[in-house]
């Protein structure tokens, strides 16, 4: 657990960077990669597609999720409602323009489409005439 | 004699090294089913469960991100609250593993009711990977109020 201020870079000032002053743990994460795309599974519970702030500079990727609302006292505590921060470095040959993102059930998925030029492409191989 | 900070550390590596060991032990016993080898490194309980209490209500919240309404099930049998359910966190069909951080996970977490309940009157909602149980308190367990009467 860390703040996430230590995590993730803010462009815009201190206010901004106070507004997330709050607990924060890196959450459970899986890359996958297939010919066309990366694709990053992260858990995220509590958290709506409101509390997603995904951003992108350069070849960092910066995810904070922010649960809603103030945890409360419990009688058993065995999570801590904290948010989540985590940043990726985008590998090259990603379009960075093209990265979609949604929420689903608790988990968020995002998507890193390849550039055209950085997928593996089959060669046509043509007989020439005559041949 | 003292020569550096690393004669501090010494111990705490020998301790380190030991817990290491004893690590290793355990993971290597047979099991004496016959089945996979003994694993003794205790696992946090999934999904991760907190207890809240209300005036009216016990509320329990749960954990299970990626789970959807059909794949989990909550029930109350004797004195415990029961939730079973499965998060299927397979690799998707056709791409290939750079990291993998989230387990795929079958689970019956049985806790134990913290006091006297409405079992009729129990609800859950699932909202972004949080099962929220509502267990409201019986009602010969609410705190009423005594009339004093001037006799």
């Amino acid at each position: 657990m860390s703040d996430v201020t230590a995590t993730v870079p803010h462009a815009n000032g201190t206010a901004h960077a106070k507004a997330y002053r709050r607990r924060s743990a890196a959450p459970p994460v899986d890359v996958f990669e297939n010919a066309d795309e990366l694709l990053l599974v992260a858990d995220v519970p509590g958290v709506g597609p409101d509390g997603i702030d995904l951003r992108i500079d350069n070849d960092t990727l910066a995810l904070v999720a922010r649960r809603p609302g103030a945890p409360a006292p419990a009688l058993v505590r065995e999570y801590d409602e904290v948010d989540f921060a985590a940043t990726f470095r985008i590998p090259a040959g990603i379009d960075a323009a093209a990265i979609s993102a949604e929420t689903r059930n608790g988990t968020l998925v995002v998507r890193l489409p390849k550039a055209a030029s950085a997928r593996a492409r089959k060669i046509l191989v043509r007989p020439r005439s005559g041949d | 004699m003292l020569t550096g900070w690393t004669d501090f550390d010494e111990p705490f590596r020998a301790l380190d090294l030991l817990q290491r060991r004893l690590d290793r032990v355990f993971d290597g016993l047979p099991d004496p089913a016959g089945g996979e080898r003994l694993r003794l490194r205790a696992r946090p309980a999934w999904p991760a469960t907190n207890v809240l209490e209300t005036p009216e209500a016990f509320v329990v919240k749960a954990e299970v991100p990626g789970l959807a309404e059909g794949d989990v099930t909550v029930s109350v049998e004797e004195d415990a609250l029961v939730l079973r359910g499965e998060r299927k966190a397979d690799v998707p069909e056709g791409y290939r593993v750079h990291l993998r951080e989230r387990a795929p996970v079958a689970f019956t977490r049985t806790l134990p009711l913290p006091g006297r309940i409405d079992a009729d009157a129990v609800s859950a909602t699932l909202i972004h990977g949080v099962l929220t149980v509502t267990l409201p308190k019986a009602r010969e367990a609410l705190p009423r109020q005594i009339a004093v009467k001037a006799v």
